[in-house]
């Protein structure tokens, strides 16, 4: 018993201290020169755009495993991993615009990262939408594992848009060919923590999001196999009197 | 692929243009849809010549890109149930039923195309530059839109959602082709090569092509 709380209980102290010392990290690195505070916003907005890649990326492994072996466990990981990166990606976008209003002037620019990452988020919300017209787990799995493979085609045009395209956003700021744009030790230090802080919460809302989806299938199995009475039972053939 | 899935594949495109005769919804319904839609845009935005030629090209396709998923889907999502078994039991290949569909909504999606398109630029006067590649582009933006409709209408068919889900599917997946579309006609206008941006719309076409006539077959059985 003891066992069972303390394994229930770890994903969320793993997700506690994690996120309290990218935390901590974030607000002891320098401000930036340019722009001051505002930087500290980088300590979650590239975390979280990182998750919604992983996320996104899961789900295609997810949905290619269970196209391939049509096991249920691989669908239940890209549903899991796509309610997580569509949550990340809101965040990364909401984070974006609040840091580009100070910066940039505006809310919302026509930057190509910008907009596609909007529609790659569009995507996924259309897969989740998806997932829930219907109730049947193989239907469910074969239906999304398709679109959760066709939408994977949006994430390198994501990423790479800032490479492809002249855009107003920064060109990516820990996977570069030639080394991390950050210079300063203590704000590497803080992003790659609140990177890798973020993966342990990734990884700690996977394990209780499958488990719960396993027990969603497994309500919705037992739902379907009690017996109901037919519509009509209760009406009777009236008796006219013919047999007196 | 053998003689007998063309076969097949020519025999879904045959029943889908004779429904079309016979119901004309993308004749009768789609296409004054889209027209009216190029009529309130000037209504809303200015009657100014300049900016409605400006923007002419670029509704053109949004347009295009909105109303062209009803054509697409429309001919994806019309069977029945009873009809999708019946078609099993006749034997008809899954994937060249897909073709077939895509094949009929290509056409189709063509005349809207050009329709929409007269009406274009007569309301917006655009200047039609290019014809060969344009031509081409119209082609491609309509295998394209007609392999997209087809295969997210596989996908939803028969789910409670039904086609008011597929719109939300269909119109993020073809933001390639309406760059493709948009920026080959700007390129044409400047006297660009337009090359790259037709290169991104086959390869959006081919991939959704294959992943279309490989998941026919599990999107049958569902």
């Amino acid at each position: 018993m003891q066992a069972q709380t303390r394994n229930r209980q770890w994903p969320w102290v793993a997700i506690v201290l994690s996120l309290a010392v990218a935390f901590t990290l974030s607000m002891v690195s320098p401000a930036d020169s340019v722009q001051g505070d505002l930087v500290r916003i980088m300590y979650v907005h590239v975390p979280a755009a990182w998750l919604a890649y992983l996320a996104f990326f899961v789900t295609f492994v997810g949905s290619v495993g269970y196209l391939i072996t049509k096991d249920l466990r691989w669908d239940r990981i890209a549903a899991a991993s796509a309610e997580i990166g569509v949550y990340f990606t809101g965040l990364a976008i909401a984070l974006g615009m609040i840091w580009a209003k100070p910066t940039w002037g505006v809310w919302w620019t026509w930057d190509a990262r910008l907009t596609l990452t909007a529609i790659m988020f569009f995507v996924y919300l259309g897969y989740l939408a998806l997932r829930r017209t219907t109730d049947d787990p193989v239907v469910r799995a074969g239906r999304s594992s398709v679109l959760g493979v066709l939408g994977a085609l949006q994430i390198p045009l994501v990423h790479f848009s800032v490479v492809w395209w002249r855009t107003l956003h920064q060109p990516p700021s820990l996977v570069r060919p030639d080394g991390p744009a950050i210079q300063d030790p203590l704000m590497l230090t803080a992003l790659t923590v609140g990177v890798l802080a973020f993966t342990v919460v990734y990884g700690s809302l996977m394990v209780k999001r499958i488990e719960l989806i396993k027990l969603d299938d497994r309500k919705v199995a037992i739902e379907q196999s009690i017996e109901r009475p037919v519509a009509g039972e209760a009406v009777t053939v009236p008796d006219l009197g013919a047999s007196s | 692929m053998t003689t007998g899935f063309w076969h097949q594949a020519a025999a879904v495109v045959h029943r889908d243009l004779l429904r079309e005769r016979r119901r004309g919804d993308v004749l009768w319904i789609t296409i004054p849809f889209g027209a009216i839609a190029l009529l309130l845009v000037p209504l809303a935005v200015g009657t100014d010549a300049i900016l409605l030629r400006q923007i002419g090209p670029g509704m053109y396709w949004v347009i295009v890109m909105l109303f062209g998923v009803l054509v697409s889907v429309g001919k994806a999502s019309n069977e029945t149930l009873p009809q999708q078994d019946a078609s099993a039991l006749l034997g008809l290949d899954p994937a060249s039923g897909f073709v077939g569909r895509a094949t009929s909504a290509t056409l189709l999606l063509l005349i809207f195309e050009m329709v929409v398109g007269v009406v274009a630029v007569g309301l917006y006067d655009i200047s039609i530059i290019g014809i060969p590649w344009l031509i081409v582009t119209l082609i491609i933006v309509a295998i394209g839109l007609a392999l997209l409709g087809t295969l997210t209408g596989s996908i939803v068919n028969s789910t409670s959602a039904g086609t008011a889900l597929v719109p939300l599917l269909v119109a993020p997946l073809s933001v390639p082709l309406l760059l493709g579309a948009t920026q080959s006609y700007e390129g044409l206008r400047l006297g660009h090569s337009i090359l790259s941006w037709v290169l991104l719309m086959v390869a959006v076409v081919l991939i959704v092509a294959i992943i279309g006539v490989l998941t026919a077959r599990p999107l049958q059985e569902m």
